[in-house]
């Protein structure tokens, strides 16, 4: 893996780190769950009404308190990953409640989406994970839509997945469903199996539904991403600085309090801070600002020695265009060559998190693979790596077309593009298709050729049976 | 002309506040013609802030502080205006009430759209985020509006606007009001399926729309 570089002076790394300390102390954060409040309270910090102020030395013990990487286990342990130190995690988009099509059609996501989406995450070489609420299925009722989720990451793949953080009864379901695909809450709680998204509302609040979440993970010791979307210009100042602090603090304020609940539990640094477009007041996330906020807050993460989430393929482009590809591969570059470890929204975003596409997911599935091979850099290991004895054979003036050392290396050294189009002119002329005709075919083909890994029918039983009885109960209510 | 109706006029351009309210108290100190006062001061100012908008000029904090300084200042005159004081008479465009649903707390869209129509002559009531339908039917009922517009950012909260319209058609009043609704994951489609009278995808759309039903 390259050296991760610092976007951030320490000078300046730590007068944003004091301006954040300042926010906490002096102006609070508001929690409106009142759990939270006496958990904040028995802690010794102040609080008046729901708004708490916090001592700067307690949040700095409690922030030391989470791990700087633990491991999330899959139902195929091949596919358990570290979260944190050297490694970065991609999934699909998280989210959206529309698909936009190839031919510029915007309709509402359904559960055949949700479960195509998984199916290609799972397909995916470079997908470490199937991610979580791959889109909003709006054709399935509210009330039971965080199970039918679920169900799809653990039928559909045997690869990690996220749960629900929708308020505490939901967050409890997913754990639970978790619990029985792993042999039990004990194993779980040993052994992290689900992670989830908790989101601030900035500026400086957390809502009862996000903080229920955050207690049902914290208590059962699953990990959370606990982020900030600051709009630098209508939900934070217009200076990046001003964002920055702000993000920080809500942050800060809510990796405090998941380790008051339970000390250890696994936390990652969370950020989507972006701008505001001046002339609309829609969030704008393929932009520079993004790019800058994503490396500070993996420069943050390490500086407070836990893994940080942030960043992704994203774009506010309507369509996979050039747009959508400049973009997104401006923002995830940034993220994993600066040291994001968790990078929800990697494949399938257009418009500001407002859709997801097929097309697009091809897209950054190709950008994934030419980034990770990018971050693999240089292999100097080996005098075969050097290839000194390969040159002096060939001598001046040959050429290594025909050596056994480029046929075997070749292929563990070149990336080799999936979607890109490396033909000739006449070649490419024959059919004459863009990116966003290309993608089309492909991902129906990957589809068409999915098979989802087996499950255990004991434990697939186990699983519908308990779905069948939650759903029961939650739509009778 | 009293140069007092060119300095509202700067004051509402300028997003100055402090200085609309100042203006104002001084309009009714000096037994100024208040309609006067808001169509050569107030309206002027607006209306100029709503050009450079439109020609892309103006940005959001341009007409976002130009409507609080237009309302700031509207709200001192109020009372002389109701009187009938001066010559003439000011009405606005239409009332509508505007506020984010219920379980949903998120109130910057709602805020730009309020800007907007603000600086578009209506007369915007403004109730909040959180709120239920009892509020939204209240408010329109104490000022006489005739839109209600109801926001919403998130998937789960979007049922609150259907909430909103079963509840004036279980009242039996849902003849008096247009619902329009918006919001990030709303959609025309959803606008159709719960049966609101319009959807707006941005503010400027919020605003035609709003013509287009009072006009």
């Amino acid at each position: 893996m390259l050296p991760k570089f610092d976007i951030l002076t320490d000078e300046q790394l730590n007068k944003i780190h004091e301006n954040s300390m300042r926010i906490l102390k002096e102006i609070g954060v508001e929690f409106s769950y009142d759990p939270a409040i006496e958990v904040l309270k028995k802690q010794g910090q102040r609080v008046e009404g729901h708004r708490v102020y916090f001592d700067p030395d307690f949040v700095k013990e409690m922030v030391a308190k989470a791990p700087a990487q633990f491991t999330l286990h899959a139902r195929n342990p091949e596919h358990n990953l570290v979260c944190g130190g050297e490694n970065i995690i991609y999934m699909p988009g998280y989210g959206a409640p529309f698909i936009y099509e190839a031919d510029g059609v915007k309709r509402d996501a359904t559960m055949e989406d949700y479960d195509n989406f998984v199916k290609l995450a799972g397909a995916s070489k470079y997908m470490h994970m199937t991610g979580g609420t791959v889109v909003e299925p709006t054709d399935v009722r509210d009330e039971i839509r965080h199970l039918e989720m679920a169900y799809s990451h653990i039928v559909n793949s045997d690869k990690c997945f996220m749960g629900s953080s929708s308020g505490y009864e939901y967050a409890k379901d997913s754990i639970e469903m978790a619990a029985l695909l792993h042999g039990g809450m004990d194993v779980i709680k040993e052994k992290p199996a689900l992670i989830c998204l908790i989101n601030s509302v900035t500026p400086l609040k957390y809502d009862d539904r996000m903080l229920g979440g955050l207690m049902a993970y914290a208590e059962t010791g699953q990990a959370m991403v606990i982020a900030s979307l600051v709009m630098s210009g209508s939900t934070g100042p217009a200076t990046m600085a001003g964002a920055l602090s702000l993000q920080n603090a809500e942050v800060l304020a809510g990796i405090t309090l998941a380790q008051c609940i339970n000390p250890g539990t696994p936390v990652v640094y969370g950020s989507t801070s972006a701008v505001t477009d001046m002339s609309t007041g829609s969030l704008s996330i393929g932009n520079p600002e993004n790019a800058l906020f994503t490396s500070a807050s993996a420069q943050f993460a390490r500086f407070y020695g836990v893994p940080c989430r942030g960043g992704g393929g994203l774009t506010d482009s309507k369509t996979v265009d050039a747009q959508a590809g400049y973009e997104s591969m401006m923002v995830l570059f940034a993220t994993s060559t600066t040291g994001v470890h968790f990078v929800m929204h990697t494949a399938g975003i257009l418009q500001y998190y407002m859709a997801m596409s097929y097309e697009k997911f091809m897209v950054d599935d190709e950008i994934s693979g030419m980034i990770l091979r990018y971050l693999k850099g240089f292999d100097c290991e080996s005098d075969e790596k050097m290839a000194f004895d390969v040159i002096e054979k060939v001598g001046p003036g040959g050429h290594f077309l025909t050596q056994k050392h480029t046929r075997k290396n070749f292929k563990l050294e070149f990336y080799r593009p999936e979607l890109s189009d490396r033909q000739s002119f006449d070649g490419w002329s024959k059919e004459s298709l863009d990116t966003n005709q290309r993608a089309k075919i492909k991902w129906q083909e990957v589809l068409a050729s999915y098979v989802p890994p087996a499950l255990d029918p004991v434990v697939k039983e186990k699983i519908e049976s308990f779905i069948e009885k939650r759903a029961k109960e939650l739509l009778n209510k | 002309m009293n140069t007092i109706f060119e300095e509202i006029k700067d004051a509402i351009v300028d997003g100055d506040e402090d200085l609309a309210v100042e203006l104002a108290e001084k309009v009714i100190a000096e037994k100024i013609d208040p309609v006067q006062a808001v169509q050569l001061g107030f309206i002027k100012g607006i209306e100029e802030v709503g050009a450079s908008w439109t020609s892309g000029e103006a940005f959001l904090p341009d007409v976002m502080m130009a409507a609080d300084a237009m309302k700031a200042g509207m709200d001192v005159l109020e009372e002389v205006l109701a009187a009938g004081e001066g010559e003439g008479s000011y009405e606005d465009k239409g009332k509508i009430v505007l506020g984010t649903v219920a379980g949903d707390i998120h109130d910057i869209g709602k805020n730009i759209v309020g800007a907007l129509l603000t600086s578009a002559g209506f007369k915007v009531y403004d109730i909040g985020i959180d709120q239920k339908p009892e509020d939204f039917v209240k408010k329109a009922d104490e000022v006489g509006a005739k839109i209600l517009a109801a926001s919403s950012l998130l998937t789960t909260t979007m049922k609150s606007q259907k909430v909103l319209i079963e509840y004036l058609v279980e009242q039996n009043i849902r003849d008096q009001y247009k619902v329009i609704i918006g919001g990030g994951p709303t959609s025309a489609k959803w606008g159709a399926e719960i049966g609101a009278d319009g959807w707006a995808e941005t503010a400027d759309e919020a605003v035609l729309l709003c013509k287009k039903l009072l006009g």
